[in-house]
């Protein structure tokens, strides 16, 4: 790249350019909204919006101008100087890792902007929705473009602070922009959260992740003295040493947390779900498609130099065993829940979390494979489906609240016929997160996994690959019983109701349909060519892994297998599993809610034991619960007890008003003393006089 | 011998010739009134003297921090920081007293004598010999009783200036007593000598000198105000003519601080003994009586008597560590010059409320920030840097001095305890600071602007300037500080 802009090469360029473009936008769109009163009506309501999404795509081009040197897996690494005193540099590093994840992160941001123009058309805080939805693309592209843990932090806290502000969106807290069940509870925890309350929830939440985080960030920089990526790579002076004193998987352990902060992971998911009381574009935007995989590209980012640092004899495998263990968890436990939750969005709230659960899995497993790449692969492929499906699935699950005005499945109804577009996008994004074989990007990733999981020939392989399929038909059989609820039967109450009054149930706007209209056709236009697809995104992370960080891979041979010509090179088994799952998850799925044969409510109150899994999965395993009792409730007793029987007691009673008492009794002493007659001052000196002479005599 | 152009020699010449011309004026004028006259005179004299001192240190004519001499005295930086110090004060005092004076008698003897205790003190603090220091010290002090008597119908001042004249002609006596023992075992009233003397003095005498020193303590604690030698301090304070009260607390007791350092510190250095206990003792008593009995009072005048018996304790933490930490001497100095601004200024915005409305119980106070603002505000600033509240000057000399304590625990194991004491004594004043603070600013009906005299707002504004901008920006005078801080060694013996 001989070319140079601004004294940086282009690529260079690009590369800053990716992350300081949106905050530029979030800088001037205040600004612009207050000009705009001077612009003529039908512009100067779509000023900034029109500011945002332009920024938006400026930034996505700018990473997509960089992609020739992912295909040829290439590496540009800028820096600049930035706290000198303490030798620290700014920088931006871009490979094929960051370089597809910006991608990702740009164009899925770039089509929800667009999304978000009919979405939020109307509403009066549109200036602080673009202002914090461009702080927001900044934030995630600063994450993605770092070459240093202290600048990616810098980008994590900005994403935290970006997604509170836009859960409390609707601060004022209006009954329709709750979510859960009003009035329900669980173990005495009401389970009906406000905007404001879920946005605190969220960012404390998050936050013990955070606080972990730069815990190991803080505790690596002492061993090692700097932050950057590269650089640990290149010594690894530090890795020795601090293996030598036990702190080296603890120090990544405390790194993996921040992770599982943001990208919601076991034990710190709950917040995921009330994080649906932000707009809908916002959840497709930060909670589906892009700041939960920060925790994702986080373990992708370290876990090569961590597999590099095992390669070289320091071993840290507790790290990626405790990952794999943490995605599989996650993934069962919230994809279980999200089969009997009656919002369209926490169901595809689990459904994410679950998700992102498989793409941990992957990545932990990756460590403990022989072939790194596989698992790696496996996980960053899953990444990029999922961010396409599950945008879209949550753009056109909006498109739906936005219509119907419920964001209840039982308020919906018989769809299929009023919202033909959204119907269709709508199948086959959600084919896409049901794994359909052979046409969906879904299929191949979750099929890579599988096929990663169950060869990885490490001891807990054959726990987590039956956890995974589990986890696949439960998948399956949400993704129908969504569908079901909101298109199939007849129409709802609600629905009816609104028809009774003259609301008329209408298709999308335009520039909401497009939008996920586009990401539904990728899924399976992908899909189709899936495999070439994974091949080529595993050849260029095969070139990423031995240039960058001296991973080698080795060829095998392709054994042939008893598959047809257009499966060889996939693992039998894996293969098979996937099927079976699916066809078991649909399968029940059509029965129960789109074929309506039996009826599901009857069958979970036939017996007691169904009775009671249903509990289990709708109380959020008590997990939500427990989480209030031990952070919230109990805390809030203890404060409130040591408030009533320490502070009132022994604080104000004993200490300020014994202090007081002490000194005015000492005062009075004193000021006894000062008797005001010269007699008695005389005495005082001459024995202090004494006193002086007497100290010091001894 | 010193050169006739030599700092304390000139101070001499120029304050003492006004001094001595301005009551001659004043008879052959034949009139009593206007005061004004008298005090700029007064005023340019001083200005003068504080010219000539900065002059002297420009052009680097100042010997660094020299202790000794053979002369009886010494034109070095040590004496030079004191002096500057002193001369501020009797600058405010003398401004501050226009007002005050408009309404009194014979302003030229009270302006004379305001000068004639500034050659005194300048002097204390440029003495290298015994009997010069002596005679310099009541060249202090006998103005100052007169000064204090000054207003001769009122009852209160009488008692004042008579206990003080009681207790100052006894710590003279002791004074004396000490310079006649040091003279006895080292045939020398020259302090370097006298100190040498002491280094090698029979062990068997030993006694005799710490005798000596004792009585040095006991005779200048008495100007320093420390405990148990501060009885007669608050009500001196309180019957003095509001002016004088700055004069008294923030100059005459900067004398004996200067002669304490230059006789006992360096003196008891030589003795080899574990003195600095008795130092440290005393400077915990001092601070934490000072701050206990000024808790509770409800005179301002007395309440910052007490306050400033405080303060000399604070100081006394510097000397205590002195031998056992570089800093100590240091911190000592610069809160001496804080000390000498922050305790000038607010004695000054005192007489400035005394004269204006004639007040001085607390709860008179209220509404005070409506009525006197400027005066009000730079009350509150003053108190705040007495209290030690960052960024005011006063921060950085207390931060100095509990950091010398810190410094010394290395081989001093009670030294940190003196700075613990300092730290919870200054918590414990800023509960009166803040009760005035909070009378003057939260409590009280709003009630109409009065005029504040011209010469105290100069004075307030000034001081101001000084607490707010070397508060921010120490560096000169920390730089300056060092510069005049003498070096505990062997080496600086004679």
């Amino acid at each position: 790249m001989a070319t140079e802009l601004l004294g940086f090469e282009i690529g260079a360029t690009s590369a800053w350019l990716v992350w300081v473009l949106p905050f530029v936008a979030a800088l001037i769109i205040p600004g612009i909204a207050k000009l705009s009163k001077f612009l003529p009506d039908n512009l100067s309501k779509h000023a900034t919006g029109y500011i945002a999404v332009g920024f938006a795509l400026m930034s996505t081009l700018s990473a997509a101008s960089m992609i020739p040197i992912a295909l040829e897996a290439g590496e540009i690494h800028h820096q600049i100087p930035w706290i000198e005193s303490l030798g620290l540099n700014g920088g931006v590093l871009a490979d094929p890792l960051s370089i597809i994840m910006a991608n990702v992160v740009g164009w899925i941001s770039f089509l929800i902007m667009i999304y978000s123009t009919g979405y939020m058309k109307g509403d009066k805080d549109i200036t602080r929705f673009w202002f914090w939805m461009m702080f927001f693309i900044g934030s995630m592209q600063l994450i993605v473009m770092s070459d240093n843990l202290l600048q990616v932090f810098f980008g994590w806290e900005g994403v935290g602070l970006a997604s509170y502000a836009l859960i409390s969106f609707w601060y004022r807290d209006k009954k329709k922009d709750h979510v859960g069940v009003e009035g329900r509870t669980v173990l005495g925890v009401l389970d009906y959260y406000s905007p404001t309350h879920a946005g605190m929830k969220a960012f404390i939440m998050t936050k013990v992740g955070d606080v972990m985080m730069i815990a190991g960030m803080l505790l690596i920089f002492v061993y090692a003295g700097t932050f950057g990526f590269k650089e640990l790579l290149g010594d690894t002076e530090w890795a020795v040493t601090m293996a030598s004193q036990g702190l080296l998987v603890p120090a990544f352990v405390l790194l993996f947390g921040g992770a599982m902060g943001k990208s919601a992971q076991f034990p710190l998911n709950e917040w995921l779900l009330e994080a649906m009381t932000g707009p809908t574009a916002v959840s497709a935007l930060i909670h589906a498609a892009t700041m939960v995989k920060a925790g994702v590209f986080l373990v992708a980012r370290l876990g090569p130099l961590v597999f590099a640092l095992g390669a070289a004899g320091i071993l840290a495998d507790q790290f990626f065993e405790i990952i794999a263990w943490v995605g599989a968890i996650t993934a069962l436990l919230l994809a279980t829940q999200a089969m009997v939750n009656p919002e369209i969005k926490k169901v595809l709230a689990y459904s994410t979390g679950s998700q992102i659960g498989y793409m941990m899995m992957a990545l932990g497993v990756a460590g403990l494979s022989y072939q790194y790449v596989d698992g790696y692969t496996a996980g960053f492929f899953h990444l990029i489906s999922h961010a396409m499906f599950k945008a879209s699935l949550f753009m056109a699950a909006g498109a739906i609240l936005h219509t119907v005005g419920s964001r209840f499945m039982t308020d919906m109804g018989g769809l299929r016929k009023k919202m033909k577009k959204t119907y269709a996008f709508m199948w086959a994004a959600g084919l896409g997160l049901m794994g359909a074989p052979f046409i969906t990007t879904g299929f191949w990733s979750k099929d890579a996994i599988f096929a990663a999981v169950y060869e990885s020939g490490n001891e807990w392989a054959m726990p987590l690959f039956a956890i995974a399929v589990f986890t696949a038909a439960i998948t399956a059989f949400y993704t129908m019983r969504m569908m079901g609820l909101v298109f199939f039967g007849n129409k709802s109450k609600h629905i009816q109701k609104m028809e009774e009054e003259g609301h008329h149930i209408h298709e999308a706007p335009l520039s909401m349909w497009i939008p996920y209209g586009i990401l539904a056709v990728l899924t399976i236009g992908i899909g189709l060519v899936g495999l070439s697809a994974e091949e080529g995104l595993h050849h260029t992370f095969v070139d990423f892994l031995e240039n960058s960080y001296g991973i080698h891979t080795e060829h095998i041979a392709i054994e042939s297998s008893i598959l047809p010509e257009f499966l060889q090179g996939l693992n039998p088994i894996a293969l098979g599993s996937s099927l079976v799952a699916f066809a078991i998850g649909a399968g029940l799925g059509y029965i129960f809610y789109i074929g309506r044969w039996v009826d599901p409510v009857k069958v979970v109150n036939s017996n007691i034991l169904f009775y009671s899994i249903h509990k289990l999965l709708l109380n959020r395993w008590y997990l939500n619960a427990m989480v209030y009792w031990c952070f919230v409730i109990a805390p809030l007793w203890l404060s409130r007890g040591v408030f009533r029987y320490f502070e009132r007691t022994a604080i104000d009673y004993g200490m300020n008003d014994g202090f007081q008492k002490a000194i005015g009794w000492s005062a009075k002493v004193v000021q006894g003393t000062q008797t005001g007659v010269s007699q008695s001052y005389l005495f005082v000196f001459g024995a202090g006089l004494l006193f002086v002479v007497l100290i010091l005599l001894i | 011998m010193l050169e006739i152009t030599s700092t304390p020699l000139v101070i001499m010449a120029i304050l003492g010739t006004v001094g001595v011309l301005l009551p001659i004026i004043s008879i052959v004028r034949k009139e009593k009134g206007s005061n004004s006259f008298y005090a700029v005179i007064a005023f340019a004299a001083l200005i003068v003297s504080i010219g000539y001192v900065g002059y002297q240190f420009l052009n680097e004519n100042v010997a660094p921090a020299a202790l000794f001499s053979e002369d009886v005295i010494v034109d070095d930086a040590f004496g030079g920081l004191f002096a500057i110090a002193m001369l501020i004060v009797a600058l405010f005092t003398t401004v501050g007293s226009f007002n005050y004076m408009r309404k009194h008698n014979s302003p030229a003897v009270y302006y004379s004598l305001i000068l004639l205790a500034t050659i005194g003190m300048v002097l204390v603090a440029y003495s290298t010999d015994l009997v010069m220091l002596f005679v310099a010290w009541e060249l202090m002090s006998i103005p100052t009783y007169v000064l204090v008597g000054f207003i001769k119908k009122n009852p209160s001042s009488n008692e004042a200036a008579l206990k003080y004249f009681l207790f100052g002609a006894l710590s003279s006596a002791i004074i004396i007593y000490g310079i006649s023992l040091a003279y006895g075992l080292t045939g020398s009233t020259n302090i370097g000598e006298v100190i040498q003397g002491y280094s090698t003095l029979d062990p068997s005498l030993l006694p005799l000198a710490l005798l000596s020193v004792g009585m040095f303590i006991a005779g200048f604690g008495f100007k320093m105000g420390l405990v148990p030698f501060h009885q007669w301090l608050p009500d001196t304070y309180e019957g003095a003519p509001a002016p004088i009260t700055a004069l008294l607390a923030a100059a005459t007791k900067k004398a004996g601080f200067a002669a304490t350092i230059r006789i006992i510190v360096l003196g008891m250095v030589v003795l080899h003994l574990d003195w600095t206990l008795a130092l440290g003792v005393i400077a915990v008593m001092t601070m934490t009586i000072g701050n206990i009995a000024a808790i509770m009072q409800k005179n301002l005048t007395r309440m910052l008597a007490y306050s400033s018996i405080a303060h000399a304790g604070y100081i006394l933490i510097g000397l205590a560590v002195a031998p056992h930490s570089s800093l100590g001497l240091q911190g000592s100095l610069y809160h001496i010059l804080n000390h000498a601004v922050m305790k000038g200024m607010a004695f000054i915005a005192i007489a400035g409320i005394v004269t204006t409305l004639a007040v001085t119980h607390i709860d008179k106070l209220q509404g005070l920030g409506r009525r006197m603002p400027i005066t009000a505000l730079a009350l509150v600033i003053s108190l705040f840097a007495l209290a030690g509240v960052p960024p005011l000057a006063g921060f950085w000399s207390k931060l100095m001095l509990f950091g010398s304590a810190l410094d010394a625990g290395s081989t001093l194991w009670w030294a940190p305890w003196l700075a613990i004491a300092g730290v919870l004594n200054s918590a414990l004043s800023l509960a009166y600071y803040g009760w005035i603070t909070r009378k003057m600013y939260f409590e009280g009906e709003t009630q109409k602007r009065v005029k504040e005299p011209k010469a105290i707002i100069a004075v307030m504004i000034t001081s101001m300037i000084f607490l707010i901008g070397f508060g921010i920006y120490p560096e000169p005078i920390m730089q300056f500080v060092e510069f005049a801080t003498p070096v505990i060694s062997s080496d600086l013996m004679p």
